[in-house]
């Protein structure tokens, strides 16, 4: 089965990708409010959210804790991600299939993984198994085995699951690259899931090392949401979490990344490739950016949508590409702005001065009064949709909590939406989005057919996809 | 298209990747009205009124297998020709108003359907009637159209197909795997059909498919099915009936012996699939053939997982797909291996446990753990206005009856440890299978 418009490319590049933000917040609107909730904080600081949702008998939790890839060695990138996958793979007293089989066995679901900023297991049971889904999630958390065996199948599996996904499709990877190329020396540049080499590196005392370090009540938030009983969920969290010691160092601190300046390119080499990807970006705005309702309308309307500016030229109106499209991710600092789009290979040049184009036509012209209308239009129109069940709730109040914003945030972008200008799209033109002359452009493509097109865009580094690495810096000299 | 990297991904990705099991009732058979317009184009209808939003799809019985040596992908093409233009509307206006509403639109292409989904405010109804109907009655055939779109084609198929491993196997072993039923052909098309369409083939296969009685439209969510009905009627039902397309009449003849197709490609981590010829999707052993796939690969206890990932690291990755279509097709076993690995050892481990699975039966404990998952995926659908629409639509077309929808727990609680050896032992014979294996290609 086949699809229209390349959904899975705006996952793999906003959301499956290894950083934090995700886009569930990007996208809340008026008339959208949160439901009514409790909070509560610990004497030991676990934070804890209930969202009552009676309509079905099903509780999802989110457990978020603070630090994720952050708290990596910046030389072992891929610690936090292995860690959160073991979570699962053995704690309390349940080896790795019995906690499986506790699992699936009832139905439920649990799923962990990390972020930059954060390690999150999320998952949902019957409302009748919240007992047992409270005592997974208090051993996964409190009590994970970290067995040595479990962690080199795991190891082994993620360093082929990266040789597998450069065999498959660079979409799922290409902002790894690109991450590593704009934000180098910074923790955003870091891949979250490790490379190849880096996972080969990583023993299991550098596991225990991270958990005893960045695991503990403090750096936890709890979010419950559906058919729960407030007092006794809150009674059952003190019971298992209660007690639990604050974690041994003070969470890892960020300073912004620098913007690129001038123009880089990193040419990753895919001998025989058909079609060439590419991934253009630099650094963009903070979660706290104070014009971000200004700034979804105006990447909506750039690259956030089918009729975008960059799919109308690209896909639309020239045929050269499947799709493109473009988009923020913003952490506690700026992470990155990103277009990402692909075109046969002798079309890379074509596709990449067209985008380019685009980018500098958006910087001169701005957009028009009736663009902003639509983009508004869509942005509130397609809000909803984004809340409709408790797992949508427990997912977005987690991400408030991490960025310690409030849930104005989600109940404001509602009217922010309605009261964006075409003055203010103007300053989001100017502050966020890169200009075309600055800018770090990824390209993995068939580099014997397109090495001497791509000079002209900047200086070139190179490496190969099969390289065992997403950084540059370390660079094979090739044959050629 | 399937993504075998969906389960290393997922946990970095959507928030909606859980569900769970509950009682087998299920809410709203009452609610949901349906009608057949004059032209004979269904109209189902689920209000749900819990956000200001509707999903819509409209569901063309017309897919790949519906296509001919020389235009295949001919029924994937439409689903990006439905997207430019109509006599009325200029190619890109359907996009432009449907967002200007607030709307947001997709599509999608099977061996047996195409179907276009909408998802938008409840305010903006009408234009979506709108919007919908001109393009089934008005469509416009404009060459330089034509010809650009065939661009946007052949980059999907590079992108898909071309370079990428697990597309490139997946599409020779379906070719493999049919002699007679036209299930052999690729969704996307061939490259030098991709290229060869004629702006005459394209006019008949609209013409004969995308006719009012060869449509059901469904729509969930904030609505009132009254006046959904009237707008059926103002914007549907005008557009005249035509003959009815011609069914697909060949029967694909009975596998003789195994097949097995090798390709070397650049690659670093081996490939296997194997393609089982099983039932389709309306046969009465439905829900034991998911069950059984279910037990084989769903979640980290399930059977293959565990034994082939877990205890002897032969796979990296374990997943697997039923297609369930009009017609007998595959059920899909797709592993990735380490790098380094044998696939002949692979496939011996593979083989023991399917042989297992189909001289043994599986346990009670297996069985019960597939029904609690498989009713938390349906629960999980269920639980938005877009899972309505779709599961909606799956049991009126493949089950030839919405309602059947609201069963569907019944069904799979009634499944027992016998039939599932009864459906083990037919499907997984060695004999009915398609084996692909993609090797790193040699160095010279």
């Amino acid at each position: 089965m086949i699809g229209r418009f390349f959904l899975k490319m705006a996952a793999a590049t906003w959301q499956a990708a290894p950083r934090g933000p995700t886009n569930v917040l990007a996208k809340a609107g008026g008339g959208v409010h949160v439901p009514p909730h409790e909070r509560f904080v610990l004497d030991n600081g676990v934070t804890l959210l209930i969202v009552p949702r009676r309509d079905v008998p099903l509780v999802a939790f989110n457990a978020v804790l603070r630090g994720g890839s952050l708290g990596d060695q910046p030389a072992k990138p891929g610690v936090a991600s292995l860690l959160a996958g073991l979570l699962e793979k053995g704690a309390g007293k349940r080896d790795a299939f019995a906690f499986a089989d506790a699992v699936e066995g009832v139905g439920g679901s649990f799923a962990a993984g990390a972020n930059a900023e954060s390690i999150s297991v999320r998952g949902q049971f019957l409302a009748r198994d919240q007992q047992l889904m409270l005592e997974l999630l208090a051993d996964a958390l409190l009590r994970p085995r970290f067995e040595a065996e479990e962690l080199e199948t795991l190891r082994a599996r993620h360093i082929d699951m990266i040789k597998a996904a450069k065999d498959a499709d660079p979409s799922e990877l290409i902002g790894l690259y690109g991450r590593s190329f704009v934000f180098r020396g910074h923790p955003y540049g870091s891949p979250v899931i490790g490379s190849e080499s880096s996972l080969a590196a990583i023993t299991q005392q550098d596991v225990l090392d991270y958990y005893a370090a960045n695991f503990g009540a403090d750096r936890l938030t709890l979010v419950f949401a559906g058919d729960v009983d407030s007092s006794w969920l809150r009674r059952m969290v003190g019971k298992h979490f209660g007690r639990w010691k604050k974690a041994r160092t003070p969470e890892p601190q960020l300073v912004a990344a620098t913007r690129v300046r001038g123009r880089e390119v990193l040419l990753v080499d895919s001998p025989g490739a058909v079609q060439t990807h590419f991934w253009i970006g630099n650094v963009g705005v903070d979660r706290r950016y104070r014009q971000r309702a200004a700034l979804d309308l105006v990447n909506t309307l750039y690259g956030g949508r089918f009729t975008s500016i960059i799919n109308t030229e690209l896909r639309i109106k020239s045929g050269l590409s499947y799709g493109a499209r473009s988009g923020f991710a913003r952490g506690t600092v700026a992470g990155e702005f990103a277009i990402h789009s692909f075109a046969e290979t002798e079309n890379t040049e074509k596709a990449l001065d067209m985008t380019l184009q685009t980018l500098g036509g958006l910087k001169r012209d701005g957009v028009t009064g009736d663009m902003l209308e639509s983009a508004r239009a869509y942005v509130l129109g397609q809000y909803p949709l984004n809340f409709e069940t408790a797992a949508d709730w427990a997912g977005a109040l987690g991400e408030v909590e991490l960025f310690g914003l409030g849930p104005e945030y989600i109940d404001n972008y509602g009217s922010e939406l309605r009261r964006v200008t075409l003055q203010d799209t103007r300053q989001v033109i100017d502050e966020a989005f890169p200009a075309p002359e600055a800018l770090a452009i990824v390209l993995v493509g068939d580099a014997a057919r397109i090495r001497e097109q791509v000079r002209r865009y900047g200086a070139v580094s190179e490496m190969t996809l099969t390289q065992p690495a997403f950084d540059p810096r370390e660079r094979v000299v090739s044959s050629a | 298209m399937r993504n075998l990297f969906t389960s290393f991904f997922r946990h970095l990705a959507s928030p909606r990747s859980s569900g769970v099991a509950l009682e087998s009732a299920v809410p709203g058979r009452e609610s949901v009205r349906a009608t057949t317009l004059g032209n004979g184009m269904r109209i189902i209808v689920w209000p749900v009124h819990d956000i200001p939003n509707v999903a819509l799809y409209n569901w063309v019985r017309a897919g790949s297998r519906n296509e001919a040596p020389g235009i295949t992908g001919l029924a994937h093409f439409f689903e990006h020709m439905m997207f430019n233009g109509t006599s009325r509307r200029q190619p890109g206006e359907f996009d432009r108003l449907m967002e200007a509403q607030g709307g947001a639109n997709n599509a999608f292409t099977s061996d047996d359907v195409t179907v276009y989904q909408d998802w938008f405010p409840r305010g903006a109804l009408e234009v979506v009637f709108d919007l919908e109907a001109d393009r089934i009655a008005n469509l416009a055939f404009v060459r330089e159209v034509v010809e650009s779109e065939r661009g946007v084609v052949t980059s999907e198929r590079r992108l898909r197909v071309d370079d990428n491993n697990p597309g490139f196997l997946g599409e020779q072993v379906q070719a493999a795997a049919f002699v007679a039923h036209p299930y052999r052909f690729p969704t996307i098309g061939w490259p030098s059909d991709i290229e060869a369409w004629r702006l005459s083939d394209l006019q008949n296969f609209f013409k004969t498919y995308y006719a009012p009685n060869n449509l059901t439209l469904v729509l969930a969510g904030d609505l009132v099915p009254e006046r959904v009905f009237d707008l059926a009627r103002k914007y549907f039902e005008p557009i005249p009936r035509q003959t009815a397309p011609q069914p697909v009449r060949a029967r694909e003849p009975d596998q003789l012996d195994e097949r097995v197709v090798v390709v070397h490609r650049k690659a670093q981590t081996p490939l296997l699939q194997y393609a089982y010829k099983a039932p389709a999707a309306a046969d009465s052993r439905a829900a034991a053939v998911n069950l059984l796939l279910s037990i084989l690969v769903d979640g980290d206890a399930s059977r293959l997982h565990r034994s082939l990932v877990e205890d002897q690291r032969a796979a990296i990755e374990v997943s697997g797909h039923w297609q369930e279509g009009f017609d007998p097709g595959l059920l899909w076993l797709y592993l990735t291996l380490p790098e380094g690995a044998d696939p002949t050892h692979t496939r011996a481990l593979l083989d023991a446990e399917l042989g297992a699975v189909a001289r043994n039966g599986v346990t009670a404990a297996e069985l019960s753990r597939a029904k609690n998952l498989t009713s938390a995926g349906f629960w999980k659908k269920l639980a938005t206005i877009d899972g309505k629409a779709q599961l909606l639509g799956e049991f009126e077309i493949f089950h030839g009856d919405w309602s059947k929808l609201f069963d569907a727990p019944g069904q799979f609680e009634k499944v027992t440890r016998e039939d599932i050896l009864a459906v083990a032992r037919e499907i997984l014979d060695p004999k009915r299978r398609t084996v692909g294996v993609l090797l790193p290609e040699l160095e010279t």
